[in-house]
């Protein structure tokens, strides 16, 4: 039990910089993410935090291999026991293995085809891993749908007829139904309202006991990270500069940089002012780190 | 001469003779004076009601909504989607579209420049509509990259908020904007001028944003979500140059957000909408610490985290060092 669901060593992504003018010249490269390395235990809740621009999304991209690591290895454990490298495997032998690995999106908008019906897009996975089909499908689909907190009934509607808050319960039972053991949440109650936040942010929690999953959640809402997850792990320009406990992360930061950005959130008490200064300490920070 | 007339004779003698006459002369003019205002706030909304008219039926969306902005002040304006606060901002500037149509209630706005306007009275073509609109009220919105034309320089549509205003030059115009720019911390302004708006982060985007809604040195400002599209850092700066300018300029702000944080950082007031009404109003510290409603606590206790202690640890440590 000690060996982890996942383990990502020196995982890299580049990206090559054109140069301007017509002919494709490669004037450098960008590194949006560039040797991360963490574990993911089995239950647990990892935070990935970081700024627009950071590297989170790409990290959490290519461990589900919605994009292609430059570098690094991704160890997943299957529920057989088996350890495969998610970073090696052809498109065919991922296949079978992605049933294990989901992924929530932020936008319950964009994220949801509006011309299928919820039947259609909570079942897909169904379908494409040729699980069920049939009665057997609606019955599954049924049995998600209440559980993620929406009812039976709602399966012949499309997404347009749901709230922002039951479009994200819709994208959270399209992640569930296959019963995955891994989950990556990315900015997945950033486009809610504090109140649906909370609700979804319980659903995922109660989830997260009933069906012993684990999480990694993108986001770059500290107050988020900080009732929900077990550790955190703060990136800025493609690197993990801190990786500790949430209690110690906001109660003992170590680096500047997840100081600054903890300054930065203006708190909900008068009493605690924030720190308007973020641009000349960040300043300050790349002059000391170059 | 008759009498009423000999009485203005002797007021206006007054007024020019005595400054502390004119609070009395007030009394009898009808036409409020400009020191006179000066007491009384720089925005008042009185039973406010928006409505829109669909298929389905009509939507209350604000319904007698009352408050008042002193100058200089901010006040924010609070709730979760859907509650009409946007509805609100947009109809101090007279932006609700059909089918939304304000039904009744005055917004008066007093100010230095024009004196006392009721903007939800005036004509949809009166040329006193069309200052209000960026020149004494400006808005700021959520997403920088759809309030800014994607054809055209950051510098051409800053300078075409002060052409439209202000009876300058082009080439005047133009020093303005870079003036403006520099101001709200736009480093290399004379090279940001002839960039378009997607070569611009969305924080400088927003630094935009703010120059042209300030060029014109409006006495509101409205701004709509105006850093909920940024990150913690971002939005730190831009909610620090707000302030500042703020104090600089003096224009008071509506500050609509979502965000309790924000509110308690920013705003000297505070009103809570739900369902188109204020349910509760106060100040920042009052509302925030001791809140009398059961939705503004339910909205406060909805918070993620309760980040008080850990936050108060940070400081003390920070102080230590």
């Amino acid at each position: 039990m000690s060996e982890p669901l996942l383990s990502v060593r020196g995982l890299a992504r580049h990206f090559p910089l054109y140069a301007p003018g017509v002919r494709r010249r490669v004037a450098g490269v960008s590194k949006a993410v560039d040797d991360v390395s963490f574990e993911l235990a089995s239950g647990e809740s990892l935070g990935l935090v970081g700024e627009s621009g950071s590297g989170k999304t790409t990290t959490a991209r290519c461990i589900l291999r919605a994009m292609d690591p430059t570098a690094g290895e991704v160890l997943f454990r299957l529920p057989d026991g088996r350890r495969v490298d998610l970073a090696k495997l052809s498109s065919g032998e991922l296949k079978p293995i992605r049933q294990h690995a989901q992924m929530i999106f932020q936008d319950p908008f964009s994220s949801l085809n509006p011309r299928m019906t919820v039947r259609d897009i909570v079942g897909e996975p169904l379908v494409i891993h040729r699980v069920a089909r049939g009665a057997e499908l609606d019955a599954r689909v049924s049995e998600i749908l209440q559980r993620v907190g929406l009812k039976p009934e709602h399966r012949s509607r499309y997404p347009h007829a749901f709230s922002g808050g039951q479009r994200q319960r819709i994208g959270i039972a399209r992640a569930l139904i296959m019963r995955p053991s891994l989950i990556v949440c990315d900015e997945a109650t950033s486009a809610l309202d504090v109140s649906v936040q909370a609700q979804v942010l319980d659903l995922l929690q109660e989830l997260q006991r009933e069906f012993r999953l684990t999480y990694l959640f993108v986001t770059h809402n500290l107050d988020v990270v900080r009732g929900f997850c077990d550790r955190v792990a703060v990136m800025r320009k493609g690197r993990i500069v801190e990786l500790a406990s949430t209690t110690e992360i906001f109660s003992a930061p170590q680096h500047p940089y997840t100081k600054i950005l903890l300054s930065a959130v203006p708190s909900p008490d008068p009493d605690l002012p924030m720190n308007f200064n973020i641009g000349e300490e960040l300043a300050r920070l790349d002059a000391m780190t170059s | 001469m008759n009498f009423s007339a000999g009485i203005e004779f002797f007021v206006n003698r007054a007024r020019m003779a005595a400054p502390r006459f004119v609070g009395l002369a007030k009394m009898s003019d009808p036409t409020p004076s400009v020191s006179a205002q000066a007491s009384s706030p720089l925005l008042e909304v009185k039973n406010l009601r928006v409505s829109f008219f669909t298929r389905d039926g009509v939507v209350g969306a604000v319904q007698n909504v009352s408050f008042a902005i002193g100058r200089g002040r901010t006040l924010a304006l609070v709730g979760e989607s859907g509650c009409g606060k946007s509805v609100t901002a947009s109809s101090l500037l007279r932006l609700v579209q059909p089918p939304g149509r304000i039904l009744g209630g005055r917004i008066l706005l007093r100010s230095r420049r024009e004196g006392e306007i009721d903007i939800a009275h005036l004509d949809e073509k009166s040329g006193l509509l069309f200052k209000v609109r960026g020149g004494l009220v400006s808005m700021i919105f959520q997403e920088p990259m759809t309030a800014l034309s994607p054809v055209h320089t950051v510098g051409s549509q800053v300078d075409e908020a002060i052409l439209v205003h202000q009876d300058v030059s082009p080439a005047a115009a133009r020093r303005l904007t870079l003036d403006m720019l520099q101001r709200v911390g736009i480093a290399d302004a004379t090279q940001r001028y002839h960039q378009y708006p997607h070569e611009l982060s969305g924080g400088l985007r927003q630094r935009v944003v703010i120059a042209m809604a300030l060029v014109c040195r409006p006495e509101l400002l409205i701004a709509d979500e105006p850093t909920t599209a940024l990150d913690v850092t971002i939005q730190a700066q831009i909610l620090g140059l707000i302030r500042t300018l703020q104090r600089e300029i003096g224009f008071a702000v509506l500050l609509i957000t979502h965000d309790f944080g924000v509110v308690a950082q920013m705003a000297d007031d505070v009103a809570v909408m739900r369902h188109g009404e204020i349910v509760e109003r106060g100040t920042v510290r009052g509302v925030l610490k001791h809140p009398e409603q059961a939705y503004t606590r339910t909205l406060l206790d909805a918070l993620p985290s309760r980040r008080y202690a850990a936050r108060a640890a940070l400081m003390r440590r920070v102080d230590g060092e």
